[in-house]
This record gives C-alpha cells, sequence and structure tokens, in this order.
C-alpha cells in the first residue's frame, strides 16, 4: 500500500504562465507513454517476477514514477503553468 | 509555521535515499553504498522528525502523531505557494 506525503519531492518554482510547454508536459503526463502508463506498467509486471531482486526494483520504480514524480510534481507543474485547469 | 529551509534539507536527503534505494536495488552487494544509505536514512529521519514537531505531519493514516486541533488539515498543501 502506499501513503501521501505532504511534499513535493523537488522544489518548483515558475514564475510566469507559458501554455506551450504545458501541452509538451500533457503528452508525458497521461496516455500510452506517459509516466502513469508506466507506472501501472512496472506495478503489475513484477508479480510475473521470478527473483526478489526484480520484484523489489519494478516495486521501487513504479512507486517512484508513480507517487512521487508522475502525479504530485508533474500536475503542479501544469497547474502551475496553466493557472487555469486543475488537475 | 512552515520552515522553508528544513523543507529544502528533507528534499535533499529524500533525494538522495530514492536514489541510493534504486542504485541498490541493482547492486545489493555494494558496501559503501550501503553506508552511504544508512547515513542518510539517519539524517533524513532526524530532519523529518524535527519538521513534525516545528511545522506539522508529513504523512497520513498514523504515521505521524498530531496536536489538537487535527493538524493534518493545516496549510500550505505542496501547491500552495510557499
Amino acid at each position: 500500500m502506499w501513503l501521501y506525503e505532504k511534499r513535493l519531492q523537488f522544489p518548483v518554482n515558475i514564475k510566469k504562465k507559458d501554455l506551450r510547454m504545458a501541452g509538451l508536459l500533457v503528452t508525458q503526463y497521461g496516455g500510452p507513454d506517459g509516466e502513469l502508463g508506466a507506472a501501472i506498467r512496472y506495478l503489475n509486471q513484477r508479480y510475473a517476477m521470478p527473483t526478489n531482486k526484480t520484484k523489489g526494483l519494478l516495486t521501487d520504480i513504479g512507486t517512484e514514477e508513480w507517487v512521487p514524480w508522475g502525479y504530485p510534481l508533474f500536475s503542479i507543474i501544469l497547474l502551475a503553468l496553466t493557472k487555469l485547469v486543475y488537475i | 509555521m512552515y520552515d522553508k529551509k528544513l523543507m529544502r534539507e528533507i528534499q535533499q536527503l529524500g533525494f538522495a535515499a530514492l536514489d541510493l534505494n534504486l542504485y541498490l536495488d541493482t547492486h545489493p552487494d555494494c558496501k559503501k553504498a550501503i553506508s552511504d544509505y544508512n547515513v542518510i536514512q539517519r539524517q533524513y529521519e532526524n530532519k523529518r522528525r524535527m519538521y513534525e514537531l516545528n511545522v506539522g505531519p508529513l504523512v497520513n493514516f498514523g504515521m505521524s502523531p498530531s496536536k489538537y486541533p487535527w493538524e493534518w488539515l493545516d496549510g500550505p498543501w505542496p501547491w500552495e505557494n510557499e
């Protein structure tokens, strides 16, 4: 199971609206090649792994893609870049 | 009250711990990395404890204690400007 940590992994400091940059980020956010898709793939693939090393590695990279980067940091950068949408 | 400097230290230590963790997943016999990991882990735990005492809980669902009234709801939340 996963817990929420009430902080960002990395400080975000965006000074002005930039819709073009936000558009580029959206393509990495969802979709087949996005962060969330990668995270879910790692977390599902780990069930088929034969060794503890690969089970552990996929658990960790799946968590890392999804939790600290994939979702909170990404959505906050988008929010700051657009100041319009809440994702 | 929110402590920006302490939060930066937590972010740095957390980042280092995460990176060493991923390295160790593929290099589990590296003594140097395990010793670095354990040094970082202790510093990270100390800073987190300090932050939770001075500012408020960092993790929900039973991982951090609360004063009265329920502190989890207090801002700033991570998406709010510092």
